[in-house]
């Protein structure tokens, strides 16, 4: 055999098994779908995401899913520009305090023939976690999950200071705080000063917008909120050492920290630890009353697909939420009561004590303007704490300058 | 076709690729950038996009923020300039001195400038970390108080500064060993032979003759310095209370997380103006004696 005999022959082979093989697949009957899923989830719930959407191409042929992770610190930019140049994955992960920005940019196309007889139940899910995706008449998404903050306590330092269980109260809390400083380990340590903020801030009736819609930081709520924090780094009476942020979870894992308030998020890195005995817990009531912050990671379908896309996208984000009991195992909180009623649910203790705070969770205000929120309420937060500003002048100035955003987008906020 | 079109068409050939690659990925959007300085852009309302004329530059001179961040930028190229220099110089003279191993300290130089900012700076957060981090463990153990490296305002830039020169110190110091081995040792010689001793022989041959190299890594580091982004991103996130926040990362805030790209656009080019006029600056200086 020449050369050239021998590369027409392995062009043919190539060319006509090319030929089988397309014959073989659904695609080639144009019945397959193809469908682009984008998510932030690059841990080990990603691991779990992907086998679901396994189970779900085995389950429908008809469709193939193809996922793809990224950073959430990247993720919106990429998800934002794909979209609006129409690009974009069919199906796609929101977090619900983006859901305001990404629906005034026309992101997403209202998903509400997912609900109703034959599709999902609206009454399986809490009113507060319903509203998050309720725009006017439209729901624009699926809630997959609720991601409470809670209280993260390690075991073996709570028995070693002879405390019987997490802390309930504020007296309670301190108490804890105290009996575990020892040496170079602390009862608690602050995490993100501005989540530690927020769970807390519903407990004192804290707020950030006035009925009207306008930036109104400085209320009671806020300055008790922060007065308390404040307090645990007192100079002359140290609850919490000196604080740098990301320094509390660090400490925790290290067990030289008893406790921490953090998002249930967190627990799959904990579940990777091992000979680490903790437990989860509600916030402590410091305040008046219950309450705590919350997310969700929302399922949503991209605005201009067809109508095979479109019907393969709502039926994998069904797919979805009807299988999110395997998401929990992922360390999370599955956002339908009948999945957080099965008793696979309530044997995950830490996410199983988290969901308890389901009735009082607030979750973040909602407005296009969260990431300037977050970032000028953060700042003021921390200049309290280190005792740079008091309460009222740095809530102030934080005020001031959520509002020139606000008046800048031309929008006004929900509560 | 004469001899010297084809030789002009074949070097033509040979950049294409990279001349087509600098004109879409670098001139184009800068072209763009410049068009979107002056429209309010904001990509959650791109069809409200609008010619605002220089409102987005008068905006920046307003915005305490960004004043803020110039103050940061400033203060990093600062520090991170004179002690690149002088770092990279000494390293260079004792390498340059000696007579075995200079090559195996050459190439674990450059070791950690192979990292990448990521794992740089996940692997210094850790080392700085108040209360559970490497260095103030070592500190206490030698009975020294510990050093809020990242958590106070004073500490956190020289703390930043100091990982990037870990990083970046080797390619510096690579540089300026290269220059000194290109002094013919005849003019040391003769010098020594004429009564100059080593503080004379450094101050009258090595640093004159070093002037070039030098301007070279005093320009490139300011440039560097001017876009500092990933060692603050990582250590720091610009904290505390925005002390360490360059203008890179609020441009990059603006932008990306804000969505405001004309705005950010803006300010890039305000960035463009400031790095420009400070290369000018230092050219104009040691020029006269590189020549």
């Amino acid at each position: 055999m020449t050369a050239k005999t021998g590369l027409a022959v392995m062009l043919a082979a190539v060319v006509g098994v090319g030929a089988v093989r397309s014959d073989w697949s659904p695609a080639a009957h144009g019945k397959q779908v193809q469908l682009s899923f984008w998510n932030g989830f690059t841990g080990p719930d990603g691991v779990v995401m992907l086998q679901l959407v396994r189970r779900f191409n085995e389950a429908n042929p008809d469709v193939q899913v193809s996922m793809q992770r990224m950073d959430w610190g990247t993720y919106y930019n990429k998800l934002m520009v794909a979209v609006l140049d129409g690009r974009g994955p069919q199906v796609f992960v929101l977090q619900a305090n983006s859901l305001p920005r990404m629906h005034k940019a026309g992101l997403m196309a209202p998903v509400s023939d997912c609900f109703g007889p034959g599709g999902i139940s609206k009454d399986d899910f809490d009113p507060m976690v319903l509203s998050q995706v309720e725009y006017g008449k439209d729901t624009i998404g699926v809630p997959l999950d609720i991601w409470p903050f809670g209280l993260y306590c390690n075991v073996d330092m709570l028995k070693k200071a002879g405390l019987s269980g997490p802390p309930r109260d504020r007296e309670e809390f301190v108490k804890a705080a105290r009996a575990m400083r020892d040496g170079d380990h602390w009862g608690y340590a602050l995490t993100d000063y501005r989540i530690v903020f927020q769970s807390l801030q519903p407990q004192f009736g804290g707020h950030y917008f006035d009925a009207k819609g306008r930036a109104d930081l400085v209320n009671e709520g806020n300055l008790a909120t922060l007065r308390f924090m404040k307090s645990l780094n007192d100079p002359n009476d140290r609850l919490v050492p000196p604080p740098e942020n990301g320094l509390g979870w660090m400490g925790f894992r290290q067990q030289k920290v008893g406790m921490v308030i953090d998002g249930i998020y967190m627990l799959g890195d904990l579940m990777r630890l091992n000979d680490f005995h903790y437990v989860g817990a509600p916030v402590p009531v410091i305040g008046k009353v219950p309450g705590t912050l919350a997310d969700s990671h929302i399922l949503c379908a991209r605005s201009g697909l067809s109508q095979d896309q479109r019907s393969a996208a709502l039926r994998f984000i069904r797919f979805l939420s009807e299988n999110s009991i395997a998401w929990a195992g992922a360390g999370q909180v599955p956002a339908r009561r009948s999945v957080r009623a099965t008793e696979a649910f309530r044997k995950m203790p830490v996410q199983y004590a988290f969901s308890q705070q389901i009735p009082y969770i607030h979750y973040f205000p909602r407005t296009v303007n969260i990431f300037e929120l977050n970032q000028e309420l953060g700042l003021a937060i921390e200049q309290v704490i280190r005792r740079r500003k008091t309460p009222e002048d740095a809530l102030a100035f934080a005020n001031a300058r959520i509002q020139e955003s606000l008046d800048r987008t031309g929008t006004e906020a929900g509560p | 076709m004469t001899y010297a079109q084809r030789r002009n068409l074949s070097g033509y050939l040979f950049l294409a690729p990279y001349l087509a690659s600098f004109l879409a990925f670098v001139v184009l959007p800068i072209v763009v950038a410049l068009g979107l300085a002056f429209m309010q852009f904001d990509l959650t309302t791109p069809s409200k996009t609008h010619f605002v004329g220089t409102q987005n530059f008068v905006e920046a001179y307003r915005d305490v923020r960004v004043w803020d961040s110039l103050k940061a930028t400033l203060s990093y190229t600062a520090l991170i300039v004179p002690s690149m220099v002088v770092s990279a110089l000494a390293i260079a003279l004792g390498l340059h001195a000696m007579a075995r191993g200079r090559n195996v300290i050459r190439a674990l130089l450059f070791v950690p400038g192979m990292l990448n900012v990521a794992v740089t700076g996940i692997l210094w957060r850790w080392f700085y970390n108040n209360e559970f981090g490497l260095f103030n463990y070592l500190l206490k153990r030698v009975g020294l108080a510990p050093i809020p490296f990242l958590s106070e305002k004073a500490y956190a830039m020289p703390s930043i500064v100091l990982m990037s020169l870990w990083w970046t110190l080797g390619g510096a110091a690579v540089v300026m060993l290269a220059a000194l081995q290109q002094i013919p040792t005849p003019v040391f010689e003769a010098a020594m032979l004429d009564g100059a001793n080593g503080r004379r022989l450094f101050s009258r041959i090595t640093f004159p003759l070093l002037k070039p190299v030098l301007l070279f890594v005093v320009v490139t580091n300011t440039i560097a310095g001017f876009q500092v982004f990933g060692q603050p991103f990582m250590l720091t996130n610009g904290g505390p209370e925005l002390a360490t926040r360059g203008l890179v990362q609020y441009i990059y805030e603006l932008a990306f997380n804000q969505y405001r790209l004309g705005y950010g656009a803006a300010l890039s080019w305000v960035l463009v103006a400031i790095i420009a006029a400070f290369a000018f600056v230092q050219f104009r200086l040691m020029r006269g004696g590189a020549d």
